[in-house]
């Protein structure tokens, strides 16, 4: 991330001021603003599925999802404490019903009680973190909602190839997680 | 739609299911949503640092450049150069990509096979930069060793995938 950073900002700056010098630090403050407006709306979005979440955490019904995930979280995962158990199962059963939103708390979550006492991420994050770039899920919905807006013909062609395309890609990240794993063992 | 549908009724049974058991949804609900700005407030950081990137990237015509440099190495493994700069940007921005495949249905119709890999590619693949950051932004993390070069090399290979098997369904 860091250096992938470093790059874009020094390289996009430096063709700026070639080409463009006048608007350079516009470009700044308009990413800082567009940076304001989206945590407003996620401030907006995360206080609705939070609340929610916590209805869910209150009567008991996370604490269900989890014992149902139980067997593909261990296997995944490896040892892991049981409330980060919880919150995985949340997180990515939000991913699979395709709302994308819900599962970002639960997921900040996981990843906090995940950590160990290494600034090192482990391979049960990393493996959370590729479960969630991998964007598995049921109904691509706001995709299918573009394609309706758009006059598309027949909007829901895509739900197959998607479920095919992102099977099969889960399956790869998975093995490849487990293999890395294997060869990267965690750093006490 | 299945999607406005389906969560209501969730929201509406999970209600229900808490009377039943007799909770105090309202002070849940009230409790949970607390969290929110703090949440909110820990992301604000990494967005601004990573948005400032895409306006830099888009600004610059970095984006053009990029693609101009991928779109052959693409091409090889199948993904048709038009969708070179969304392969690239959908790496970093999840709304960024959306404007971009609303323009991608606009020049190439909805219906065609370029949009309809578009859509797949958009369907089975998450802003790889965005998630790394936000996810760990409540953890003291530093290095995510292995983590960006497997997810990244993840989405291209569901990019490849999408093509391949778009193919088989126009």
């Amino acid at each position: 991330m860091n250096i992938v950073w470093i790059t874009i900002t020094c390289i996009g700056l430096i063709i700026l001021i070639i080409t463009n010098p006048n608007i350079a630090f516009s470009c700044l403050l308009n990413g800082s603003e567009n940076a304001i407006s989206l945590s407003l709306k996620l401030w907006a979005i995360y206080a609705v599925w939070l609340g929610l979440l916590k209805i869910m955490e209150n009567v008991g019904l996370d604490k269900k999802i989890a014992k149902l995930l139980n067997k593909p979280i261990k296997y995944l995962f490896g040892k892991v404490p049981e409330d980060a158990k919880t919150q995985i199962s949340i997180n990515l059963s939000c991913n699979m019903l395709g709302m994308g939103n819900a599962s970002v708390p639960s997921g900040i979550k996981a990843m906090q009680l995940l950590q160990g006492k290494t600034k090192f991420a482990t391979n049960a994050m990393i493996m959370l973190m590729l479960l969630n770039t991998c964007n598995l899920q049921l109904f691509p919905a706001t995709i299918i909602g573009m394609r309706i807006f758009a006059g598309s013909k027949n909007p829901s062609v895509i739900i197959i190839p998607t479920l095919l395309v992102s099977t099969i890609c889960v399956f790869i990240s998975i093995m490849l997680v487990k293999i890395f794993s294997k060869i990267f063992k965690d750093k006490e | 739609m299945f999607g406005a549908i389906f969560i209501p009724c969730c929201i509406v049974a999970l209600i229900g299911y808490s009377l039943i058991k007799k909770k105090n949804a309202y002070n849940s609900f009230v409790d949970g949503a607390k969290g929110s700005f703090d949440l909110a407030l820990s992301m604000f950081p990494y967005l601004v640092a990573i948005l400032i990137a895409i306006e830099l990237y888009n600004q610059s015509g970095l984006n053009k450049i990029l693609s101009q440099i991928f779109a052959p190495i693409f091409s090889t493994v199948g993904i048709p150069s038009e969708l070179a700069e969304l392969v690239i940007i959908k790496n970093f921005s999840g709304s960024g990509s959306l404007a971009l495949l609303e323009n991608i249905f606009k020049n190439y119709g909805v219906d065609s096979y370029i949009s309809m890999c578009a859509c797949v590619i958009m369907a089975t693949s998450e802003a790889v930069f965005f998630v790394s950051s936000v996810y760990f932004c409540k953890t003291k993390i530093e290095k995510l060793r292995y983590a960006i070069p497997l997810a990244l090399f993840m989405n291209f290979i569901s990019a490849i995938f999408s093509c391949f098997i778009c193919k088989l369904f126009i």
